[in-house]
């Protein structure tokens, strides 16, 4: 996130696309609801009448993966009604002058062809957005999990910068962060691109930096994607080591990811459970759970906060770290004599420069936002306030395309997947947790009344869901949550592994899979 | 008639500040209930949670959540209406689903029975009939004294416009547009001395003045005429009988404060006053009186709005709240209402009698209007007079007036010429006065002396024969029901000690029982957040004060 | 277990000013103090460690002023003033605590006291359980006084896996409404009649799962009284051992709400928001409240597992385990260069996990061979 949590409070008008936040960070979207009673204005744009959407003042109800489009519609009709910031495009960004003349053809008529809201909303919400006081933008998944996830996270930064919404108090681009620490496991390096502290790898001096201090040569080009390593698997790659991932039910095309693992040679799994990807490993390692670790983590906010131990592990659990160490040291690999995460933490510290002025000690009551360059310095909540981090902000000449696969006659149906609030990713935890079940006793597909019918179907059914790589047997939930053509389901559930559908195609730049997209068929099944 | 869908129910009122009650009152009446549907397409379209929503509307006495609720009878049982037939009218009609309400302000007529939007009136089950309210007795001539707001109510047609207009009627407002500035009917209304006539006495130019100082835009003009007050009807006399006074009232306070828009609170039980209130605020409109471009001065809408059963809302934090569909509880002051009152802006909020004494004090001038009361006071006060008395009624007298001078001379003295053992005051909430106390005028300094208060001027007599603990019960249990539950000391006080006063619950023994009631009345008055837990223990230590034995008897038995 | 922090130790420095704000002055128990304009004079007299007692107050609602536990003496005022209400004003001279005062407080909760059948509740039941008995201790209030009709109706007929509707115990504070309305954003819960028949109710007075609630715990640990309770820690009712609290950050989605885990010996049985976790400020959501007993779910692994020649995973000792994983990397490295190894980082254990991967990639075989999961 740009911007911190508090800022949620502040904006005038809330630009909310591609996020059921009240689902997937239910106390985020506390901030958000106390936002809207204070007065300010809420746009969601969602394919599906989630919740946030029932709180909106305007609802943008566009089709699956047509983000761009309705953000080029936007940024039409916030240059044409002269809504641009000027002397912030003019100090802070470049090659302005390109969009602003690249934008012209894209008009909310043009828009409404491809997503399907009307016109006149997109009119409306560009204006509401551009005239904000601030206004603030948040996304999660829905942006990114598509062929063009890099596309619509773009679109958005053109809208801020335009507007110059970015860099200021209740303001920014701010995508909210699934996972406790999916951003502590980016700032650490567990990326193909980047050392740790975002040190792109392809740079000589972080290069010369890490070879010094890790005691080796270390390769000048970027690593291979996961997305790209599970193909080559049993082919060039030939042994792995997975830390806490049920990549078998929550990766797309599961076929093909079983199929990957199980051609490898060497599978090494560190986990609390036995789940659908532990059980093709040849080691399986018992890891301490939450609870009984002590470590660190960093939320989507970018703030360092501590983890504690309260119980002891329960058998002869053992924190990741060290099983990790412990490899290492038997493989006569340096630098792995680690005897606490407090050590680990701190080397990190000396490395990243996010964390420099950052050690175990000083973040015991999670008060550092990073980037905390040096000793003394008090975190930065708010990025990009005075210069971004190169210089200036660089408008995107974004074009609308397709999704990998589309409707057609074999497949008509969009099928849009996602997160329930009850349950969290394959649910081996919130599934291991008394009275989740009370709630959410098992997963179903939402389709709208009116689709239910004409498919031949009722409420509770059961139902066939095909795409072209496989199909799951699925119950029948008819809700006008969904629109008229689209589905969804969550990929919580193993007896409904829905990822079996996904993976028509991954975004060409960072190879995020387009799970938010996927054509299918649905044919009534007898239970 | 084609009754209309809830579509156009929502649409017709959507748009118009304070929605929610006349939404929930058009369903009410259209569906004789509210049914979970209603409450949930109104949730929808006013985006007002449900829950909320039907919390909020249990609060009220008259919404109805089961299926003809809103036809079935409702029985005044008010300590006027009990001393009459009101329980035997009740136990007639409770096998057709008859169900009891405090005091519905009839106390000059009783029996009241509520059937759907009907008040019927009567002394037995089988003679209810409906019947226009009555006017004010005749008053009887006084040096020096004339009335200030009933001098035109006799007046036959005063209630229609055209009979307002024949008599004088705005032309207060018309002069106020002609020949004065803001500034000039501020300090007329100021200079009269006029004070808050709902009880609170708070000096209404002063109030004006504030509003018309205050930040904030739009500001409103709210008349209180909740009148739940058991014993007091006097709004109600104003209401039938000389709405456009009040109205003229409203329009005078929105011109020297620059307020647009305005609303009447209407209690629920005045159901005929609604409807001559309706046809009223329509004449005025088309008239000009109300509406855009008043006299070429000003603009000031004027909307009806009717409460559901709930004597808390007429404390007015709980009205404004009541009025913007929030859970009718009072609001903590300060800010007060003259800087934060409805939708947060500037508003003021004034009883219906003190409305209606605007026209004639512009008219007649503020000098004119200081000189009506009696001895050192400023002005009149209309008493309602009711119980055991030959002439119950509304009379105005002028302030100082001695007590027993209007309950016999005026009033005709006790039915049977019984001895009077006790009077309320302020309807309920100023206790007792009783033996040598009775020698009071009718000024808040002589009462406050007593220990009571004038109030809203509701007076109930009761003679020797009556049970001052079961009277005092009664009212108890009257103040408990309607403890609106937010503050500890008035939800539980109340229910504490009318479980006392009933015999239902506290120690047999004489001295532990003074003790309690004692204790809980002491913390109740100090700690209460609003003027119901504060005035109730009135009625327990007034007991104990005038009625040691027939209270030392209570405990015993 | 330790009292809710707000009772306890939420006195910070009373010299400690919010920067920038003009000090302004008034008299507090006869002695001249600071404060800052916009506080009111329970926030003053907080800061200034005077022990105004309260039970409607949640520093994180606004004044509501049910209670009135908090009155005190304003000089020029006819009665006392509700102090969590009230704007403190430059002038204003104040005392918190004079024998009339507490003479009322101390039969305010008598009056509290009488209404409920039993005031001692377990501290599992929730965060601020503890919040009436104790001060009906403090002020000697359970004397037996003013006894009559009990208020408030347990719901047991609500047989949700979370939430204890204990309303027997009900005081009719509205922090559990409140909570729900201005904190969440639920508006789950309301007021139904009024007086003392106040009854906390849901739409239509039904169950809680059919309602708008979310099961996010909040009205459970705001609850002076216990009437609402945490229905999985009270499992542990009647079990050996102190009760402690560790805390830590939630460990499901991104926000990082600050917790503080509950634990009984090595058990862990409850989960706790903290109220000053800088992320969360108290809120959690249900997941956070209420899933976390998958950590000493008996399904947990417990040792290494190898897959023998059967085919088949077999517990094993950590040493055999971890040599045979070192092994298995040698030998793809050996066979197979150093660029058929690969790693796959958790956006769920800690940042040193990921570090010691990204360093056992790079510096154990000079790749970038390492990615993780954030790309499903």
């Amino acid at each position: 996130m740009s911007n911190p949590l508090v800022d949620m409070e502040k904006p005038d008008v809330i630009f909310c696309i591609g996020t059921n936040m009240t689902e997937c960070h239910p106390v985020a979207a506390t901030r958000l609801k106390r936002a809207i009673a204070k007065g300010a204005k809420l746009i969601v744009a969602d394919p599906r009448r989630i919740d946030l959407a029932e709180m909106a003042d305007l609802y943008l109800p566009l089709t699956v993966g047509t983000d761009v489009a309705l953000l080029l519609g936007m940024a039409h009709v916030i240059q044409r009604e002269g809504l641009v910031d000027q002397s912030f495009v003019e100090n802070r960004t470049r090659d302005a002058e390109d969009f602003f003349k690249h934008l012209g053809e894209f008009t909310p008529k043009w828009a409404q062809s491809i997503c399907g809201v009307p016109a006149e909303d997109i009119e409306k919400a560009a204006l509401w957005y551009g005239q904000g006081q601030p206004s603030a933008i948040y996304y999660t998944l829905g942006i990114t999990e598509h062929i063009c996830g890099v596309d619509n996270v773009k679109s958005l930064c053109n809208l801020a910068l335009m507007t110059g919404n970015i860099g200021k108090e209740g303001s920014g681009i701010n995508p909210m962060r699934g996972q406790n620490n999916v951003q502590g496991c980016g700032d650490a390096g567990g990326l193909p691109n980047n050392y740790p502290g975002f040190q792109a790898v392809t740079k000589p001096e972080h290069q010369e930096k890490f070879e010094k201090h890790y005691g080796r040569d270390i390769d000048l080009e970027n690593g291979i994607t996961k997305v790209t390593a599970f193909d080559q698997c049993g082919d060039g790659i030939r042994a792995m080591l997975i830390d806490g991932e049920n990549t078998v039910v929550s990766d797309p095309d599961r076929n093909h990811c079983q199929h990957a693992l199980e051609s490898l040679d060497h599978l090494v799994v560190i986990d609390l459970f036995m789940n659908e990807t532990t059980e093709l490993a040849d080691v399986v390692f018992p890891a301490t759970s939450w609870a009984e670790t002590d470590g660190v983590c960093t939320n989507t906010e970018r703030r360092v906060q501590r983890l504690r131990a309260a119980v002891p592990p329960v058998g002869e659990a053992k924190p990741d770290w060290w099983i990790i160490s412990q490899i290492a040291q038997r493989m006569n690999i340096p630098g792995f004599e680690f005897s606490s995460a407090k050590e680990v933490f701190n080397e990190l510290c000396s490395l990243s420069p996010l964390y420099q002025g950052l050690d175990w000690d000083l973040i015991d009551k999670g008060e550092y936002q990073w980037p905390v360059p040096y000793k003394g310095h008090p975190g930065t909540p708010t990025l990009h306030q005075e210069k971004f981090e190169n210089g200036r902000g660089i408008f995107t000449k974004v074009v609308y395309r397709d999704p990998a696969e589309t409707i057609s006659e074999d497949f008509p149906i969009w099928l849009t997947t996602g997160r329930r609030l009850q349950s969290y990713h394959t649910h081996t935890q919130t599934g291991r947790s008394a009275g989740i079940d009370y709630l959410l006793p098992g997963e179903s597909l939402e389709i709208h009344p009116e689709d239910v019918m004409s498919l031949g179907l009722k409420d509770g059914d059961w139902c066939l869901l095909s795409s072209q790589r496989g199909s799951v047997k699925i119950r029948v939930e008819a809700t006008a949550r969904s629109p008229k053509g689209t589905v969804f389901s969550s990929f919580s559930f193993s007896d409904v592994p829905v990822n079996v559908l996904t993976g028509s195609g991954y975004d060409p730049v960072t190879q995020t899979a387009e799970l938010k997209v996927c054509p299918v068929r649905i044919e009534p099944v007898k239970s | 008639m084609r009754s209309l869908t809830d579509d156009e129910i929502l649409e017709s009122l959507r748009g118009e500040p304070a929605p929610l009650l006349p939404i929930l009152h058009a369903f009410h009446d259209r569906d004789g209930y509210l049914s979970p549907e209603a409450l949930k397409v109104i949730s929808k379209g006013l985006r007002i949670p449900i829950a909320d929503l039907y919390g909020t509307i249990d609060f009220y006495h008259h919404f109805s959540t089961g299926e003809g609720g809103h036809h079935q009878a409702r029985v005044c049982t008010g300590p006027i209406c009990c001393l009459k037939e009101g329980n035997q009218i009740l136990e007639a009609l409770r096998s057709q689903g008859a169900t009891p309400m405090p005091c519905a302000g009839r106390c000059d007529d009783p029996v009241v029975v509520l059937k759907g939007n009907q008040a019927l009136l009567g002394t037995s089950a089988e003679n209810l009939q409906p019947r226009r309210s009555p006017l004010p007795p005749e008053a009887p001539t006084l040096e020096g004294f004339e009335e200030c707001v009933f001098a035109h109510i006799r007046s036959p047609e005063r209630s229609q416009f055209a009979g307002y207009r024949s008599t004088g009627g705005y032309n207060a407002l018309e002069k106020a547009c002609s020949q004065l500035s803001q500034e000039d009917l501020l300090s007329q209304v100021e200079a009269s001395g006029l004070a808050g006539r709902g009880g609170a006495g708070f000096p209404t130019g002063s109030k004006w003045r504030a509003v018309f100082n205050a930040p904030g835009d739009p500001k409103s003009i709210v008349c209180n005429a909740d009148e739940g007050e058991p014993g007091c009807f006097k709004d109600r006399a104003l209401l039938d009988h000389d709405p456009h006074a009040v109205i003229e009232g409203m329009a005078l306070a929105a011109y020297a404060t620059g307020a647009e828009r305005g609303f009447i609170y209407l209690r629920y039980e005045y159901p005929e006053t609604y409807a001559i209130l309706e046809q009223a605020i329509n004449d005025a409109e088309s008239n000009g009186f109300l509406g855009e471009n008043i006299l070429g001065k000003f603009n000031f809408k004027l909307y009806l709005r009717r409460g559901a059963g709930a004597y808390i809302c007429g404390e007015e934090g709980s009205l404004l709240n009541s009025l913007e569909g929030k859970h009718p509880f009072p609001r903590n002051r300060p800010p007060f209402p003259v800087t934060h009152g409805f939708e947060d802006l500037p508003t003021v909020v004034n009883n219906v009698e003190t409305l209606a004494s605007v026209p004639p004090i512009v008219l007649k001038g503020a000098d004119w209007y200081q000189c009506l009361g009696h001895d050192q006071n400023a002005g009149t006060k209309v008493i309602s007079l009711s119980g055991d008395v030959n002439k119950p009624g509304n009379y105005e007298i002028p302030i100082g007036f001695p007590l027993m001078h209007l309950i016999q001379d005026w009033a005709g003295g006790t039915p049977s010429g019984k001895r009077v053992q006790a009077v309320t005051m302020a309807g309920l909430s100023g206790g007792f006065l009783a033996g040598e106390d009775l020698d009071v005028t009718l000024d808040e300094p002589c009462i406050r002396s007593k220990g009571s208060f004038l109030g809203a001027g509701g007076i109930m007599v009761f003679d020797e024969t009556r049970d001052m603990v079961e009277i005092a019960h009664q009212a108890m249990e009257f103040f408990a029901e309607e403890s609106c539950g937010k503050c500890f000391p008035c939800r539980i006080g109340t229910r504490r000690l009318s479980e006392r006063l009933g015999g239902h619950a506290g120690p047999g023994e004489l001295t532990q029982w003074l003790n309690e009631v004692e204790a809980l009345g002491q913390t109740m008055k100090a700690t209460s957040s609003c003027g119901l837990g504060i005035a109730a223990p009135l009625i327990s230590d007034s007991l104990v004060k005038y009625f040691p034995e027939q209270v030392e008897n209570h405990v015993k038995s | 277990m330790t009292p809710p922090t707000h009772l306890q130790n939420k006195q910070s420095d009373p010299d400690s000013k919010p920067q920038g704000q003009e000090t302004l002055t008034l008299t507090l128990d006869g002695e001249e103090v600071t404060f800052f304009a916009g506080e009111t004079i329970y926030e003053v007299a907080e800061r200034h460690r005077k022990e105004v007692p309260t039970l409607c107050y949640d520093p994180r609602l606004e004044p509501f002023g049910a209670c009135r536990l908090c009155v005190v003496e304003l000089e020029g005022a006819r009665n006392p003033v509700a102090s969590c209400t009230t704007q403190a004003q430059p002038g204003m001279s104040i005392k918190t605590k004079t024998p009339a005062i507490e003479e009322h407080r101390k039969v305010l909760l008598e009056m509290v006291v009488s209404e409920n059948d039993g005031i001692e509740v377990d501290p599992l039941r929730g965060y601020a359980s503890q919040e009436l008995s104790t001060l009906v201790d403090r002020y000697g209030a359970d004397t037996g006084r003013f006894q009559g009709a009990q208020s408030g109706c347990s719901k047991f007929e609500d047989d949700n896996p979370f939430i204890l509707r204990d309303y027997n115990k009900c005081i009719s504070c509205y922090r559990c409404v409140r909570v729900c309305a201005e904190q969440e954003g639920d508006y789950a819960i309301s007021i139904k009649g009024r007086g003392f028949e106040t009854q906390i109710t849901t739409e239509f007075d039904g169950l809680l799962k059919d309602s708008a609630c979310t099961f996010c715990g909040q009205c459970v640990q705001t609850c002076p009284t216990g009437a609402l309770a945490d229905r999985k820690a009270l499992r542990a009712e009647g079990q050996d051992g102190e009760l402690q609290k560790t805390r830590t950050i939630c460990t499901y989605c991104g926000v990082g709400c600050s917790v503080d885990l509950v634990t009984q010996e090595d058990r862990l049985v409850a989960v706790q928001p903290a109220m000053d976790g800088p992320a969360n400020e108290g809120a959690l959501c249900v997941k956070g409240q209420f899933a976390f007993d998958f950590v000493q779910n008996p399904d947990r692994l417990k040792k290494p597992l190898i897959r023998r020649e059967d085919g088949e995973l077999h517990e094993a000792e950590w040493e055999e385990a971890l040599q045979r994983a070192a092994d298995g990397f040698l030998k793809a490295l050996d066979e197979h260069g150093r660029h058929s190894v690969y790693a796959i980082a958790s956006g769920r254990a800690p940042s040193e996990a990921a570090y010691t991967l990204q360093k056992w990639i790079r510096s154990g075989f000079g790749t970038n061979y390492i990615d993780n999961c954030s790309r499903a």
